[in-house]
């Protein structure tokens, strides 16, 4: 089963992180992972979280439209090179990588990231058969 | 700069120095003919009449006027597209159209009678405004459906000025064509104006020094006294705001003169009102209310009683420039909510229209209109309700677009779009305000 990711629209104005993680805190929701970019007008905010369909609920309950998709989490090796080995894996099978982002690292856990990609069961099954670790369940 | 003899040299007609006995004289007749005209040959005007309980009989003297029915907007939305007209087809030579509150454009209509009529009073006001056969007008309005281009155009050449049909955009064309053909007179909007002195600046040409530009003759959308010293200043020229509206006319329903005390409206033409916005009835002279005007001498479209939704005030003394027409003041507001926006008339009411009919947006709205580089520039803010946009920026950046595409093809505008959240723009109970204008300075 894949890793569900939360999708929120962000306007580009103050406090619209606060707000977030301020009802994130609140509703006793971790945030595990996350990306903003840059852009001009507004941003997506992506995240994975502990509980998403909760997540979502409560959202909706403070007028904050989210949506989840399905996502990849990929464990690398802690070694050099290794991000270069899955990416020409990928490359070499003509998969196009739409973005990706890292997890919020603890000290001496697991250094997962996420990897978006329109056919996640191909991805999976060809990253394992190259003996990456891909992450079901987090 | 400009003495008393030479203001009265600029009269183009003996009709604008009438007695104000002679003006009511002809005023009555016109207004009995006119009321005769549309009660017969326009079934919604018979209808207002005789919802009104009064006959163009009964009009005895001209302040009975005030007896008569009011004409909206919404007449000409309700009788689209040629329910109000009063001429046959076969006698009409011109159509011209503006925005309406629908989608659906308000469209007027003009027999050559008119058309001479139109000549004529812009003839007048440019004219009043400076403008005679030595000088070379360059029309930096749209030519096109709308009025303005086409309406001063034609008094332009009536008064024997060599008219340069430049229309709007293309900017730095303008500024070349304006220094290799010579042009004196600028008809634009006052904010295009400004804009294109701006891009004059920046092409190493000081409009002031480098251009031979000696009139500017604005319209199309409000000003203020502050703009127009800055368009003297970088112009180096005399401004001066003229006023009017498809509905009537087009421009030509007013204009200042050189003397700048108010834009005199040609009697032998027009009937106007004050009145009170919320009761409907007429106010003295001086007295700041919505202004109403009949036109008594048009064929395709003879208009009852207009409410313009534009507020000012009327005042009857002679001017310093010789005319006795009566002036009325600069225009203070509108009674509605109609904003102006780069001479486009927008409501917002439209955009809502248009949300509602977009998927993936509420309708709830807010509206930003401030100045960039002197022209009118608009935000919307928009709530997206349709969380599968989020999938990727370019799902939410095709759905702004579409949005901004629909605001263009519907309306006329550019408008920035921004998508927020659901439920984070304000609501309201009762008269929504959805309109932040940051365009207004004094």
């Amino acid at each position: 089963m894949a890793i569900k990711q939360l999708s929120v629209l962000l306007p580009n104005q103050y406090g619209m992180l606060a707000n977030l993680t301020e009802i994130f805190f609140k509703e006793d929701i971790d945030i595990r992972a996350m990306s903003v970019y840059d852009t001009t007008e507004y941003g997506i905010l992506r995240a994975v979280v502990d509980d998403p369909e909760k997540a979502v609920e409560v959202l909706k309950k403070n007028g904050i439209v989210a949506m989840l998709s399905d996502i990849m989490a990929v464990n690398p090796e802690d070694r050099k090179g290794s991000l270069n080995e899955i990416f020409h894996i990928l490359s070499n099978n003509n998969v196009n990588v739409d973005y990706i982002y890292s997890f919020v690292v603890k000290k001496g856990g697991p250094q997962y990231f996420v990897l978006k990609v329109s056919d996640i069961p191909k991805v999976e099954s060809l990253l394992e058969s190259h003996g990456i670790e891909v992450i079901k369940k987090l | 700069m400009i003495s008393k003899e030479d203001l009265k040299h600029r009269i183009w007609s003996t009709d604008e120095t009438l007695e104000r006995e002679q003006y009511m004289a002809l005023q009555l007749e016109r207004l009995k003919k006119t009321a005769e005209r549309v009660y017969e040959k326009v079934p919604a005007y018979k209808k207002k009449f005789d919802d009104a309980g009064v006959l163009p009989g009964d009009i005895k003297n001209l302040s009975d006027l005030k007896y008569l029915p009011f004409t909206t907007k919404a007449d000409f939305r309700d009788n689209y597209p040629f329910g109000l007209f009063s001429s046959e087809r076969k006698d009409i030579v011109r159509f011209h159209a503006s925005s309406g509150t629908t989608g659906k454009p308000t469209v007027v209509g003009y027999t050559r009678n008119d058309m001479e009529v139109w000549k004529e009073l812009i003839a007048r006001i440019v004219t009043q405004a400076g403008v005679t056969n030595e000088d070379t007008a360059q029309i930096s309005f749209g030519y096109g459906l709308f009025t303005g281009a086409f309406g001063l155009h034609q008094g332009l050449e009536r008064v024997g000025a060599a008219v340069i049909p430049m229309s709007s955009g293309n900017t730095s064309k303008q500024i070349m064509i304006m220094q290799d053909f010579g042009t004196t007179a600028l008809i634009s909007t006052p904010s295009y104006a400004l804009h294109m002195a701006e891009v004059a600046l920046e092409m190493g040409i000081d409009p002031a020094k480098d251009l031979q530009l000696k009139w500017g003759l604005f319209g199309g959308e409000g000003s203020t006294e502050s703009m127009r010293n800055e368009l003297n200043r970088v112009w180096g020229i005399f401004s001066t705001e003229n006023y009017g509206m498809s509905e009537l006319i087009g421009p030509g329903v007013s204009g200042e003169c050189l003397a700048l005390k108010g834009m005199h409206i040609s009697e032998d033409h027009f009937i106007p009102e004050i009145i009170d916005p919320e009761t409907g009835e007429v106010l003295g002279p001086g007295q700041v209310g919505e202004l109403v005007i009949t036109t008594i001498t048009k064929e395709a479209l003879p208009i009852i009683r207009y409410r313009t939704k534009d507020i000012t005030s009327l005042n009857y003394d002679k001017c310093d420039c010789g005319r006795t027409t009566v002036r009325m003041a600069k225009i203070q507001g509108r009674s509605d909510d109609m904003l102006i926006l780069g001479g486009v008339n927008v409501f917002p009411s439209q955009i809502e229209d248009v949300l509602l009919s977009t998927e993936g947006v509420g309708p709830h709205y807010q509206i930003k209109v401030y100045k960039k580089a002197h022209l009118d520039k608009i935000e919307v803010d928009v709530e997206l309700t349709d969380a599968s946009y989020l999938e990727s920026y370019a799902k939410l950046e095709s759905l702004n677009q579409h949005v901004r595409n629909r605001l263009r093809t519907v309306l006329g505008i550019d408008a920035k779009v921004n998508l927020v959240q659901p439920a984070s723009l304000p609501r309201f109970e009762g008269k929504a305000r959805r309109v932040i204008d940051l365009r207004k300075e004094d």
